[in-house]
Formats: C-alpha cells, structure tokens, sequence
C-alpha cells in the first residue's frame, strides 16, 4: 500500500519531457546534414538579399521624404560616444597629473623632512660652536695662567741659581776664612 | 486499495496553480539585482558597478566579466541565488562589467574594442576606485574568453584569473556537426547577413542559442504548471525565465570576429589572435589560475575548456569539474563556494577595513 497520490500534472511533465527530448533528438537528427545546410544557406542568402532591397529602398524614400536614416541616428549616436571617449581619456589624463603631483608632494615632504634635519643639526653645530668657543677662552685663560706659572719658575729657577752662586760664593768666603784662620793658627803656632 | 491513489481535488490548491500561472503573461517584470551597488564608469551602455564587501577581510578586489549573449543578472538575481552576494558577504570587494544592450550605432565595436575599450579600461577604473595593488579577474562563458585574452595582454597587475563554463578551443562544440561543417567551409556566410543587419537581433541570438540546445523548449512552462500553487517558487521562476528570454543583441563586427577568427580558425588555441596588433600568447598568462567546468554544460563542452591548462605558462593552476549545468552552476552557489574557497589564500587579507 503506497502512501503516494497520484500527481496528474507530474506525469504530463514527465511525458512532456520525454517528448520535447525525442522531438529535439529528431530535429537535430533530422537537420544534421548537407542537405539542410544548403537550404539553410538559400534561406539566409535570400533573406539577406530581400533586406538589403528593403534597407535601399527606404532610403531612397526616406531621402525623398527629406528624413534622417537609421545609419544618420547612428552616425549621431557615434558623436556623442565619441565624446563621452575624449572625456574618458581627459579624466585619465587628469588621474595623471594628479598622481605626477602627489608624487611631487611627496618628494616635497620628504625634501622638507631631510631640511628640518639640516636645520636640526645646523641648531646642534651652532650650540657645540658656543660651547667650544666659551671652551676655548678658558683655554686661553688657563694658558695665560700657565704663562705666568712659567714666568714665576723661571724667576725662581734664577733665584735658585742667584742662591747657588752666592753659596758658593758664600763657601768660597768660608773656605777662605778657615784657611786663614789656619794660617793666623799655623803661623800662631810657628811664632810661639 | 484502488482508490487511494486517485487523488483528491484540492480546489483552493488548483485555484492558486492556475490563478498564478495565468497572471504570468500580465505581471512585470520581475526585480533582479537585489545586491546593493553603485556605478563607478559608465562608457556607452556599458556600466561598471561595484558591490561594497560586507565587512572587507580581503585587499584583491573581483572583477568579473560575462557573457556577451545575456545579461548579467544571472549573477545576482535573487537573494539566495546570487554569486555577487556570496562574494560581497565573504568579505570581497566586487566590480562588474555589465555591456548593457548594444543599439545599431554599436554594430562597428569588435572584440579589439571590448578587451581594450571596455575591459582594459574598466579593470583601471576598478584598481584607481579601490585602491588596491592587484586585482582577480572572473570571466564567465564568453566573458571567460574575453578575459584569457586580456590577461595574456594585460598591464595592468592581475593576481589571479578565474574561467567558469569558457570556450577556448572552437573546434570542438555542441554545433551538430554538419552545421558546424558548413559554418567553417563558408556554406553558411553571416558576413553578408551582418552587412545587412548592423547588429544581430537579440530574437536571432536566441534563436541560434536555442537550435543548438533546443529546438522545442516547453518544460519551463510544465515546470512552472507543475508548481504553480507555491508562490515562492512563481516568483523563482519568473526572475529565471526573464533572464532565458533576456538575449540581447550581438554587436555585429564582434560577431563576425567571434564566428571567423574564433570559430572558423580557432586563432585563440593557436596563438595567432591579435588585438590592436598585438598577438594573444595564451602562455603570456601566468598568474595564479582556476578554471570552473559544469558536467551537465550542455553549452560549452569540458573540452573547449580544457586546453587552457596547457596553453598558460601559471605554475599554481586548479581545474574543478562541478555536477551542475551551464547556469545552475552559478545559481546553485557551487561558482560562488569554490571560488571563494580558491581565493581565500590567494587575496590577501585586507589592510583597510
């Protein structure tokens, strides 16, 4: 016992089917072949032929009747794509200028980068000058100081030597002084 | 026990079925493109639109391309059946190239002109509008096609390239074989029909479309008489079939390349495509590569696809074959999950929030 209804219109679909399948199966077989090509091209040539007529026919008329021609609506439609191209290739050329100046922006930016660095170093340069200036006049001063610290050993390097004259001067006395004593004693002694 | 499968008219079920099925012809039509978006460029009809990621975890935006047969809301037509949303929620920031309708003014553009004027140009326009460095191409159908060619001569930094459901090699199709006989020997000259039509019709791109897949094509409607009672399900169907019945047309210079260089000398698999004097070298593509094919693609076979894992010159490339049809693909959100899951690795995660 099948629980299933019976469908009416899922069997004529299904019969339906397998029949536009065959039909199609036998048209396809059917016009499969030399045969029907030729007549296909006897069809196609005299169609072609019988609008090519009609098409100057009418434009005879047309020009008659002092109308514009579907190739003049076209020809106009043409104008107005050709236009709408030359717009195209403007805003393309646009894009172009616009990137060829945002490429200058950015060399610019990069350019003011590295001149804030310059100004940065120069700034840096100009304080360390200072500070070499201010460190080379204390330079000078501890020179001048040296300077006279020389002079002053100089004048006690001659002092120093003024003295070690006059102690030789001063032995020289001495010596002197013993040998007479000596004498006066010697001479003292040979009197006695 | 007979008696049990005789079914019960349910009268109030069968006035919904019909009532729905009916109004189908009277109602507009139906919203599509729920993911909310934003034009970034607009050239001619075509559109660039960018789909803002949720929350943003990836840097590589996705730029997809589609077909040049049907519009591109199959890519986002329902809450729920939407790649565009999958993407947007995982965190991707998407653009897409929609080409709008061609009118007759545009029979002169050819692929030179979409790769270059539209494609190459709206992969620029995607990069300045994001800011980011590299960028995911995702071509789907045709639109897979038309973005191999642009990677092999691309400038622009593409990180990754994805190809869903893409016809590269044109000697082999679907075209029942004498057909396709009579394409490539010149029995069947569309030079002097294109001449004629400027454009080729969106009813005759249909058309074309449809004798190849099929010639009768009832079962969306029985599909639809089938389910008619469920509202949800009218709705689904109605966004469905305004995409299937939403050919546009092809513009016809576009259309004569495809059909000559492409279709009759299979140039693109031979490395001797040029666009603006420039040869399309497929092994010129070396970025990271996916290529997405349905099994059940009853449009654009396995093989067609196939020789592009050859051709490129990528090292890191990944081929996925999926049980799924040419759009149920996409619909089914199996495109969505494996290019996500492929992608997660290869998009960087994002910087800027």
């Amino acid at each position: 016992m099948s629980n299933k209804t019976y469908d009416p219109y899922e069997m004529f679909k299904k019969y339906t089917d397998q029949w536009e399948k065959q039909m199609n199966d036998m048209i396809h077989l059917w016009s499969n072949t030399r045969e029907f090509v030729q007549y296909a091209k006897a069809g196609t040539d005299s169609h072609t032929w019988f609008l090519e007529q009609l098409r100057k026919n009418q434009e005879v008329l047309i020009s008659q009747w002092n109308l514009p021609t579907k190739k003049d609506v076209a020809n106009v439609a043409k104008l107005s794509i050709q236009t709408e191209e030359k717009l195209d290739s403007l805003e393309e050329q646009l894009w172009k200028l616009q990137d060829s100046v945002d490429s200058s922006n950015k060399e610019i930016e990069s350019i003011v980068e590295i001149s804030s660095d310059i100004i940065k170093i120069t700034k840096q340069l100009k304080s360390e000058l200072t500070k070499t200036k201010k460190d080379l006049a204390e330079t000078k001063k501890l020179r001048s100081e040296l300077e006279e610290l020389r002079n002053e050993i100089d004048d006690l390097t001659s002092l120093k030597e003024d003295l070690s004259v006059l102690k030789a001067v001063m032995k020289d006395d001495h010596d002197t002084e013993v040998k007479t004593e000596e004498e006066q004693e010697l001479l003292a002694a040979n009197t006695k | 026990m007979a008696t049990e499968t005789i079914p019960k008219i349910d009268f109030e079920k069968e006035i919904k079925r019909w009532n729905h099925f009916m109004n189908i012809i009277h109602e507009s039509d139906p919203e599509v493109n729920p993911t909310p978006r934003q034009a970034v460029w607009k050239k001619n009809k075509a559109t660039l639109w960018h789909y803002r990621a949720e929350e943003k975890k990836y840097d590589t935006p996705i730029f997809i391309i589609y077909s040049l047969i049907n519009q591109p809301f199959i890519l986002d037509l329902a809450p729920g059946s939407s790649v565009i949303e999958i993407f947007v929620q995982r965190g991707y920031d998407v653009y897409l190239l929609d080409w709008g309708i061609p009118g007759y003014e545009d029979k002169d553009i050819n692929i030179d002109d979409y790769i270059v004027d539209y494609i190459q140009k709206g992969v620029r326009r995607a990069l300045r509008h994001s800011g980011a460095e590299e960028i995911s191409v995702l071509g789907y159908c045709l639109g897979g096609t038309f973005a191999s060619i642009y990677a092999a001569i691309a400038k622009e930094p593409i990180k990754n390239l994805i190809v869903a459901t893409v016809p590269i090699d044109f000697s082999v199709s679907f075209v029942p074989d004498k057909w396709a006989e009579g394409l490539r020997d010149g029995t069947i000259n569309i030079d002097r029909f294109i001449d004629v039509y400027g454009v080729v019709p969106a009813s005759y791109v249909e058309g074309m479309f449809r004798s190849i897949t099929s010639p009768i094509y009832n079962s969306p409607y029985l599909t639809l008489l089938n389910r008619a009672y469920d509202k949800k399900f009218v709705e689904k169907w109605r966004r469905m079939n305004s995409w299937t019945s939403g050919h546009i047309p092809f513009a016809g210079e576009a259309f004569r390349q495809l059909n000559n260089d492409l279709y009759k000398e299979n140039k693109l698999v031979k490395n001797e495509m040029t666009i603006r004097g420039e040869r399309v070298h497929l092994g010129n593509i070396n970025m990271s590569l996916l290529v997405v094919n349905a099994k059940h693609d009853h449009l654009v076979l396995e093989e067609q696809s196939l020789p592009l894992l050859d051709l490129v010159s990528s090292e890191d490339k990944t081929y996925e074959l999926v049980e799924a049809g040419h759009i149920s693909l996409a619909l089914s959100g199996k495109l969505a999950s494996i290019v996500n899951e492929w992608l997660a690795s290869r998009s960087g995660e994002a910087t800027t929030k």
